[in-house]
């Protein structure tokens, strides 16, 4: 039973890792046979123990991949060379070669064994491929809605007053440098103020400058490596569901400290906050279409990045404003802005 | 009363700037000046504030009285482990971008286990290094108060737990700049003002030692604790009672509450075991306590020197540094800062020697820099000048001790704990009270050897780990992990039993006491051979390239 579960942990990285002789080791162990060798489409990549002749083995693999099934040779000295195809995801990917005595019904099982480990393999590599293109598809997602309203408040500015339309494009462009940039998935949280200063800019243009900000941050959290685009999204979520709807002048505050080992952000705007069920349903992703986008978007993010305890949490009630707390390591592995 | 205050004011200005002193701006292009980092000098300043622990300020007074001038080594080693620092870790832990050595080792070994030995690691030291400070708050909290120690260390227990509690360490470089000025100024105005008041026949004393062997003055001792010892010619005291009492030259015992007053021109007694002081072993510019003065000096010196880059609560201040360039400007200020500072607790030491020589009995020569001004400056100015010490000294204590804190609550939060939700204040509520546990029967224990048993620990351990880690690309999970055990082990053992189990006098003695020159290149050497054996990662040398790579 050891064997066979070594075998998986080996076929781990597919025909191609590090530990494919291992495997092909304990295979010989498991079938009490000769000799065995693994080999993909392209011919052998391992073997074990004593090795048949080279073209008899190309013969056999030959016939094997022509018509996907088993192929069976007697050699001169009396022995036999068995060859099993193997298969991934229904499709042929190589096969398995015993020599010796082998019983055809113990091969066929021990390819069936290899089939299954390296089905494996390839669902694993999917399955962080698929990870990393979520991260980057949540990355992508939060760029368009914004890029609308930035446009939307340069148009209204150009005609009553050209300067600042001239300075808030400059800065918009600065910030899509920002935002598109592809030197990696993090930033520190000093660059990410930075954008997010961008991004008040234009939206107290909008605003009238009605709008107060203020900003605390400890220094020593400044060169935290956090994910792009943590920030401004819950900014600008405080600017449009809570400022927006508001009479009068709005503040937001935003303030930042270290916790020991942890970075946490806050922040907090006295608009008309929500109903705690809302807030809830909102990091759900099962809330109102028009408002699903930016919180959830940053909480599944940090979830997918520093895992499921490190999510944001909304502290909010109707009329009472909402205060929005980020709470992540300073360090994790993998994590740097660079 | 003045004392109460002035510590008072210390705990209350710093909670302010604690939490409202980050900064504050009110318009979008404050989000630019808030953004901005830290400048290096405010960087090293709050760097040297977190380090100058109770030892600096206390402790280091206190030894240069009792075992005389070679302590003054200890304040080389203190300033000296930043050239360490910079030369060997700074630049690339900041590139890492780790913040405490578990998380350096998870990123050049990676490996989930580890992280958790860094973090008992990282507890062992800390509480080693906490015990001083909480015995450091708690005589000078008691001295001022006029309470018994235990109240005084559950005192500074709450203070400690409840500033961190109050969110009083939000801001932790402004607070520790701020901690360093106090430090500075309140110890050397009363430094300073010592020296120009004290007369020239008290300076000419404190230089040459043989004069500091005679009380000054009629002087009454009030032994408050039991002690043994010695006296070169025989003195006869006077007790409260009037009674004149005899005392013979050679070895004498008195219990805990005798009274003796020393007539004027007596010789003053010392414990047994310890240097005459003012005598020829004081003056030697060595440590000597087990008669192998050069050994224990370079043992000693390697311990605090290399024991610097180790202390889990130093290395994580470099983070703060924008590039890898900052962080080693930012270190070489510590040292020019450190330097400055440690003139002073130097003075009152020899100072001490002259006005205050009783406290070598009363193995009280922890509180010699309290207690000095007021001895030597009578009435209300004394008064002040020891409100000035006390609340420099509770400043030091607050500043490391919340950093160490803090790092303490960490590690058992993140490190060792990893993966349920981090309760940090809870850590720190346990951190504080284990601490002060240890710290109430450690009231006889020097303060300068239980930070320089933390030292040799963290010398034993981190620092071989970070060198290692940083330069050397073949070093491997196993091998980090056995040297890690071996210093731990060896470190901590040998200190502990020399200071709280009877030892074999000689070489073993010593070898206990200053085990840094074995213990550090047995953890080297156990992490090179290890290494040898184990394979290391591919990775491991993407590691290390990026850790230097500007």
């Amino acid at each position: 039973m050891r064997q066979v579960h070594a075998l998986g942990a080996d076929l781990q990285d597919g025909l191609h890792g590090r530990k494919v002789p291992s495997a092909a080791r304990r295979l010989r162990q498991l079938l009490a046979v000769d000799g065995v060798v693994l080999a993909d489409l392209d011919g052998p990549v391992a073997a074990h123990g004593k090795r048949p002749d080279p073209e008899e083995v190309e013969t056999l693999l030959a016939q094997v991949f022509e018509y996907g099934s088993n192929a069976r040779t007697r050699l001169a000295d009396g022995t036999s060379v068995c060859a099993v195809p193997l298969y991934v995801a229904d499709e042929l990917a190589g096969s398995l070669v015993a020599s010796g005595h082998p019983l055809e019904a113990d091969v066929e099982a021990a390819a069936a064994l290899v089939s299954d480990s390296l089905d494996h393999a390839a669902l694993r590599r999917a399955r962080a491929r698929i990870a990393a293109a979520d991260l980057r598809t949540l990355r992508a997602q939060i760029s368009p809605h914004f890029v609308h309203n930035a446009l939307a408040v340069i148009a209204a500015l150009v005609r009553t007053d050209p300067d600042r339309a001239r300075h808030l494009l400059s800065d918009f462009a600065d910030y899509l440098r920002y935002g598109f940039s592809e030197k990696g998935d993090y930033a520190t949280l000093s660059e990410e103020l930075e954008a997010t200063q961008t991004y008040l800019e234009l939206q107290r243009a909008r605003f009238h400058d009605r709008l107060d900000i203020s900003v605390r941050m400890a220094p020593e959290v400044l060169p935290v490596a956090i994910p792009f685009l943590v920030v401004q999204p819950i900014v600008e979520n405080a600017i449009r569901h809570g400022l927006e709807r508001k009479e009068g002048r709005g503040h937001i505050s935003v303030s930042g400290f270290g916790e020991g080992p942890l970075c946490v952000i806050e922040i907090e705007d006295d608009g008309v906050g929500m109903h705690p069920d809302l807030a809830r349903s909102l990091l759900a992703g099962t809330g109102p279409e028009s408002r699903s986008v930016g919180l959830a978007n940053v909480d599944q993010r940090l979830r997918a990045v520093y895992g499921p305890e490190y999510g944001l949490v909304i502290e909010t009630a109707p009329g009472e404003g909402t205060k929005v707390t980020v709470r992540v390591p300073r360090f994790t592995r993998g994590v740097v802005a660079r | 009363m003045i004392s109460v205050l002035a510590i008072g004011s210390v705990l209350v200005t710093s909670l302010v700037i604690g939490v409202y002193g980050v900064r504050a701006a009110r318009s979008t292009s404050d989000f630019l000046v808030a953004s901005q980092r830290v400048s290096p000098s405010w960087n090293a300043m709050a760097i040297a504030g977190e380090y100058l622990s109770a030892a600096s300020v206390l402790g280091l007074a206190g030894l240069v009285l009792k075992n005389g001038l070679g302590t003054m080594w200890y304040a080389v080693g203190f300033a000296a482990g930043y050239v360490a620092v910079v030369a060997l870790v700074a630049g690339p832990m900041r590139r890492s971008g780790a913040f405490t050595v578990p998380d350096f080792a998870e990123y050049r070994l990676g490996a989930p286990r580890l992280r958790q030995l860094c973090g008992c690691v990282v507890l062992v030291i800390m509480l080693l290094y906490l015990v001083p400070q909480f015995k450091g708050a708690g005589v000078v909290l008691s001295l001022v108060s006029g309470t018994p120690y235990w109240v005084g260390v559950l005192l500074a227990g709450l203070v400690v737990s409840g500033s961190i509690a109050a969110g009083g360490m939000r801001s932790a470089t402004y607070v520790q700049a701020f901690h360093y000025v106090i430090k500075l100024t309140f110890l050397a105005i009363p430094a300073i003002y010592l020296v120009v008041y004290s007369s020239p026949d008290t300076r000419a004393q404190a230089l040459h030692p043989e004069w500091g062997t005679h009380f000054p003055e009629p002087t009454p001792v009030e032994f408050t604790v039991g002690a043994r010892f010695s006296l070169d010619e025989p003195v006869t005291v006077t007790t409260p009672s009037g009674a004149e009492v005899g005392l013979t030259a050679g070895d004498h015992s008195v219990t805990a509450g005798t009274e003796y007053v020393f007539p004027e021109g007596a010789p003053i007694p010392y414990p047994a075991g310890l240097p005459e002081l003012g005598g020829q072993l004081w003056s030697t510019p060595l440590l000597d306590v087990g008669g192998y003065p050069l050994f224990e000096t370079w043992s000693a010196l390697l311990a605090i020197t290399l024991g610097c880059m180790g202390l889990p609560h130093v290395i994580m201040r470099f983070h703060t540094s924008p590039t890898a360039r900052t962080a080693r400007r930012v270190a070489v200020g510590v040292i020019g800062l450190l330097g400055l500072f440690y003139l002073f607790p130097t003075v009152y030491g020899l100072l001490g020697r002259v006005l205050t020589p009783q406290l070598v009995l009363l193995q009280g020569t922890d509180t010699v820099a309290v207690v000095l001004p007021a001895e030597a400056v009578p009435g209300t100015a004394g008064a002040v000048l020891t409100a000035l010490v006390a609340a420099g000294a509770f400043g030091a204590f607050l500043s490391t001790s919340s950093g160490l804190l803090l790092a303490l609550a960490g590690g058992l939060s993140h490190d060792l704990f990893q993966g349920s939700v981090p309760r940090l204040r809870l850590a720190v509520a346990i951190g504080a009270c284990v601490a002060v546990l240890l710290a109430l029967p450690a009231r006889t224990i020097d303060i300068n050897v239980l930070v320089v048993w933390a030292f040799t620990v963290a010398a034993s351990t981190f620092c071989p780990l970070l060198v290692l880690g940083i330069w050397w690309r073949r070093l491997t999970l196993a091998g980090a992990a056995s040297g890690l055990t071996v210093g731990v082990v060896t470190a901590t053992g040998a200190v502990g039993w020399s200071i709280l189990l009877p030892t074999p006098p000689g070489w073993i003695a010593v070898l206990l006491a200053q085990p840094a020159a074995w213990t550090i290149p047995l953890a080297f050497t156990t992490m090179i051979v290890v290494s040898w054996f184990t394979r290391a990662p591919d990775w491991a040398e993407h590691a290390v390239l990026r850790l230097h790579s500007p």
